[in-house]
């Protein structure tokens, strides 16, 4: 697990090699990223995560794996001391704890607040959209590009405060931060990432037997 | 001397006399008027009385604060939604700010903080609600070993992603406020399946409670003026494509019928003059008669309206349709009275002896024909409808004196130099269809029996049927905007039926708290058999004195303050922050205070937030008196049949709870058998009244058998009408059955009693075949002008009664006239006389 003291030196490292992008140089950017995306819609990478919330002192730090096809599936595995498996077909979302033998499953799309969390990963991996609902400025950094979201529809309103993205090359997520309404963060690295075409399986869950599943939301 | 000699005295010597009495009559009617009128605008007093369903409507109508809520609807085009999303906000801030306004939901409150703290702030008096034995589980999580598990299992959940225990501690931090508001939550069910939003996001709905006085109409005419002004601004800062800005609710209704009764009043009397006037001069071609006639019959309307306020005190807004009615029945004694007057005139009469010619020869038809019309609308008083009762009362007195005045005042303003008219080109014209059916009844005969009974195969068939419509939206007036934005809502939010109202009103607060356990235990039963789809009751806002007290013992065995310093200690060790717990505190010293057996129990009522949301949800189960509430069942399929009302008579109860079932649809549904009592019972009554009536005035079988078929041909034909042309059967043009038979079997009389009577044709049946085409057009024009009103009950009543009394005439001239001719042949001779075969 790299430290925050490595995010800080990779972001000051980039920084120094900005160069600002034009609006056009922007929107010629989201078209090349809808091209590669057309052509190789799946994502796999490592990642690792630190989430800074208002209810706990201290930063939560985890890391896994994710899968993800445009526009809306995906998988997410987190090891470590508090495992958890979140798994989204487009419709529904599982969240699994194999500690607790316990699963949560929520509806999407029906103005649920885990909707955050679809929008989140959309706007990091597939960046559908995002100039409709984001005011977008950018600078060109190293290989990749940072691009800053500032949100401009009242729905991502209510779900960020702001979202940092970093591209690498090949127009993948490498790092992003998303600050919430309420103040909470979440920092997150990528590392891996592959355009490997991704079995259908990936994105269904059954919850295994014995397991206690509530709905939290129940709507 | 005989009366139509007297009166024929008075008209011509007396006539500065008659003007003074006249006048005096204005006077008084007129003052009676204007410090005595007032207007019932309530539509749901237009509902027959003795029924439970519509005492329940207006209970609900009267009692709950509901009726003073507002809907207001932004929609806008599908490419703004988003815009749409900005500027709702803003929106609801403007709402706020209005002066008439004292509360805006925009959004469910769960989805705002301060929706959330409101909820928070009632949860002990909820929580101490419970049943005790939920009670006690609830606050079981209080005990150390719970608070830890508890934290520790949300900590590691919260390590794992899981997004539930942010919202978990968010809203109850403690593990006891979710608990408190589970019966509430599940009582509450149906609210949440209305969203403000619509799915494809074009359309967002803001519920204002106003501030106005009462929900008289003029209250609500001052209302929805400020409301219409702020329409009118409230788009500014709006930067998309067209927006509209949509009101509908009680106040906005009684607005815009109050406001057309106005417009009702003037359309349908000036066009019932105007056509009515029309009539008459193509027939007489004379001014001031004319104007006598409007005269006698405005005259007539006075004195109706008059005794009418001084009878019933308080008019329904349905009553201001008698003046139009009035005015083309009215007409039909100016016209006979006339005629015969004119045609006693032709015959070389003085001006004094036509007077009395014509009261003499027409002074019984005029009799009967009042009478047979004034028992047809009498006989509305036995619908049980306050408002149609009125019409009924009204139009019998107006008739009478219409009938009294024709045959007095009408000659007031007819010259006694006025020369007779010579040529008469309706007469002529009349006279040659008359003497042509006469001569050879045969062809004519065939023709209208032909076409008569294909008619009545239609109308008696049951194809095509004739629709009767029991939905709410027949009584809805036309052209309304408040009905607009009610349809435009309705089409874009998810729809589901009217719900079935239960309204229980208890003595005291236990009793309610009793009796609406009762009832969501027995609707709980019924939901789960499938006779239910859902339900939502007060129950768990219905606080039990009994069971707090319980429950405030059980709390006083808590050590609440090992609670205290176990949740500060293991908010330490999880890693919480104490400033996220601060409503955990809270609750927790509300919780001591309350477990204090002096104080007083929590009463969520006095704690609730005055500006709260959840007011909206709270006004919709209670009244302003809180021991009035209602609760809501909604059924698997809306209720349309009587059969399903029944049925719900049957299953929704419970043993020893009183309750009203309700709701306009229940109710509509409730009506079904009193409408079609009025429909098939009261005018079988009409029609054997006026089948004896006939067969006294007659004494033939024939000419009975006649007049009899005629009347059936006439509703044949006015029911094959109504559906060839779409025009549905409702709740109250059913009454218009009565009144058809009513006035279009005086036509018959006049024609008849002439035949019966008659030495000379030409002169005679000619004679009365002219004045009763004329009364029979001039009545279709007064009840038709009715069809202008934007009163749905009285157009569909105007427009119904205008086709029955036309196929009546139809009839009449082109089958009776014939019929009898061939049934009782009479020898037409050009010199004028006649005899019988």
């Amino acid at each position: 697990m790299r430290s925050p003291f490595l995010f800080v030196l990779m972001v000051l490292a980039s920084l120094a090699q900005a160069q600002s992008l034009s609006q056009a140089d922007v929107k010629n950017l989201l078209a090349q990223i809808r091209e590669r995306r057309a052509s190789a819609p799946n994502v796999r990478a490592d990642f690792q995560e630190q989430k800074t919330i208002h209810l706990l002192n201290k930063p939560i730090v985890s890391s896994g794996k994710l899968w993800f096809r445009a526009p809306n599936k995906f998988r997410r595995e987190v090891g470590g001391n508090s495992p958890s498996l979140t798994v989204s077909n487009g419709r529904d979302l599982w969240i699994y704890y194999p500690n607790f033998k316990s699963a949560e499953h929520y509806s999407l799309g029906k103005r649920s607040p885990v909707d955050a969390i679809i929008a989140a990963i959309n706007t990091a991996l597939n960046l559908e959209n995002v100039e409709n609902t984001f005011q977008i400025s950018g600078t060109k950094a190293g290989g990749g590009y940072e691009l800053h979201l500032l949100p401009r529809s009242p729905s991502m309103k209510r779900m960020f405060q702001r979202f940092d993205l970093r591209l690498n090359s090949d127009f993948v997520a490498e790092r992003t931060e998303m600050v919430q309404p309420d103040g909470d963060q979440i920092l997150t690295i990528y590392s891996n990432q592959s355009r490997a075409p991704i079995p259908e399986s990936t994105f269904e869950f059954t919850p295994p037997a014995g397991t206690e599943v509530t709905s939290p939301l129940g709507r | 001397m005989r009366m139509s000699d007297l009166i024929a005295r008075l008209m011509s010597e007396r006539r500065a006399l008659v003007w003074l009495g006249v006048a005096a009559l204005a006077i008084i009617c007129i003052a009676i008027l204007v410090t005595r009128i007032e207007i019932d605008s309530d539509v749901i007093n237009m509902l027959p009385k003795g029924f439970r369903s519509v005492d329940g409507l207006k209970i609900f109508d009267r009692d709950f604060e509901q009726t003073r809520e507002l809907t207001f609807a932004l929609r806008c085009q599908p490419q703004d939604v988003d815009k749409l999303e900005e500027f709702a906000p803003q929106f609801a801030d403007n709402l706020r700010k209005q002066p008439w306004c004292e509360r805006v939901l925009a959004g469910s409150p769960m989805e705002t903080p301060e929706g959330i703290r409101d909820l928070q702030t009632i949860a002990v008096p909820l929580l101490l609600n419970l049943e005790p034995a939920a009670f006690d589980q609830a606050i079981s999580i209080l005990q150390p070993d719970k608070i830890r598990e508890r934290l520790h299992r949300m900590r590691l959940e919260i390590e794992a992603g899981s997004p539930r225990p942010q919202f978990e501690l968010g809203f109850d931090p403690l593990g006891v406020i979710s608990p408190a508001f589970k019966p509430f939550a599940a009582a509450s069910a149906i609210e949440q399946e209305q969203p403000l939003t619509s799915p494809d996001r074009t359309m967002r709905l803001f519920l204002v409670v106003t501030n106005q006085p009462s929900l008289s109409a003029f209250d609500c005419q001052r209302l929805m003026r400020q409301v219409n002004a702020f329409r009118a601004e409230a788009v500014q800062g709006w930067g998309g494509g067209h927006l509209d800005v949509l009101v509908t609710g009680r106040s906005a209704y009684v607005s815009e019928i109050s406001l057309s009764m106005r417009y009702d009043i003037v359309a349908t009397l000036g066009s019932s003059v105007v056509l009515v006037g029309l009539v008459f001069f193509i027939g007489f071609r004379r001014w001031i008669p004319l104007f006598g006639m409007g005269f006698a019959l405005l005259l007539s309307c006075l004195v109706a309206l008059a005794v009418g306020l001084l009878v019933f005190g308080r008019l329904s807004m349905l009553a201001i349709g008698f003046c139009a009615i009035l005015v083309g029945l009215g007409v039909d004694f100016a016209i006979l009275i006339f005629g015969r007057y004119q045609q006693a005139r032709i015959d070389g009469e003085e001006y004094q002896h036509s007077i009395a010619t014509s009261v003499a020869k027409l002074g019984r038809a005029v009799f009967f024909g009042a009478l047979t019309t004034a028992v047809g609308f009498l006989a509305l008083a036995l619908s049980g409808s306050m408002g149609f009762s009125q019409l009924g009362v009204l139009i019998a007195i107006g008739i009478f004196f219409a009938g009294l005045f024709m045959c007095t005042i009408l000659f007031l303003f007819i010259r006694p130099e006025q020369p007779p008219q010579q040529h008469d080109w309706v007469f002529d014209i009349v006279k040659k269809y008359v003497r042509w059916s006469v001569k050879r009844p045969g062809p004519m005969l065939t023709f209208s029996v032909v076409l008569f009974v294909a008619l009545s195969a239609v109308g008696f068939s049951p194809v095509p049927p004739l629709r009767f419509e029991a939905s709410v939206r027949s009584l809805e007036p036309r052209n309304s905007r408040a009905s607009q934005a009610l349809q435009a809502i309705m089409a874009k939010m998810p729809t589901r039926w009217e719900p079935v109202l239960a309204i229980v009103r208890a003595r005291d607060a236990q009793e309610l708290h009793d009796d609406w356990q009762k009832i969501s235990a027995h609707w709980s039963e019924l939901q789960k058999a499938g006779k239910l789809k859902g339900f939502s009751t007060p129950a768990a806002l219905c606080l039990s004195p009994n069971w707090m007290e319980e429950n405030r013992q059980s709390l006083g065995k808590v050590d609440l303050q090992t609670a205290r310093q176990t949740l500060e200690q293991t908010l330490d060790t999880e890693g919480f922050t104490r400033d996220a717990f601060s409503v955990a505190f809270r609750l927790l010293d509300d919780l001591q205070a309350v477990a204090n057996p002096a104080a007083p129990l929590p009463d969520w009522r006095k704690q609730l937030p005055k500006g709260a949301g959840w007011w909206f949800l709270v006004d919709r189960y209670f009244a302003k008196d809180p021991l009035l509430t209602t609760g809501f069942a909604t059924t698997t399929a809306p209720v349309t049949t009587h059969e399903q009302s029944e049925e719900l008579g049957r299953e929704l109860p419970v043993t020893g709870v009183p309750m009203i079932l309700s709701g306009w649809s229940y109710a509509l549904a409730d009506l079904q058998p009193w409408s079609h009592r009025q429909l098939l019972i009261i005018s079988a009554l009409m029609a054997i009244f006026d089948v004896s009536l006939l067969a006294v005035l007659y004494r033939d079988f024939r000419l009975w058998l006649i007049q009899v078929i005629t009347l059936g041909f006439g509703i044949g034909a006015m029911i094959a009408t109504m559906k060839l042309f779409g025009i549905h059967l409702n709740l109250l043009n059913v009454l218009s059955f009565r009144l058809v038979l009513a006035i279009g079997v005086d036509y018959g009389i006049y024609v008849v009693l002439v035949w019966q009577k008659t030495r000379e044709l030409e002169h005679d049946v000619a004679g009365v075949i002219k004045p009763v085409i004329l009364a029979g057009l001039t009545a279709v024009a007064g009840f038709g002008s009715l069809g202008w009103a934007h009163n749905p009950s009285l157009s569909g009543l105007g427009i119904a009664c205008a086709i029955g009394i036309f196929w009546s005439l139809v009839a009449t001239i082109f089958f009776t006239l014939p019929a009898m001719a061939a049934a009782k042949p009479k020898i037409w001779n050009e010199s004028g006389s006649s005899q019988a075969i």
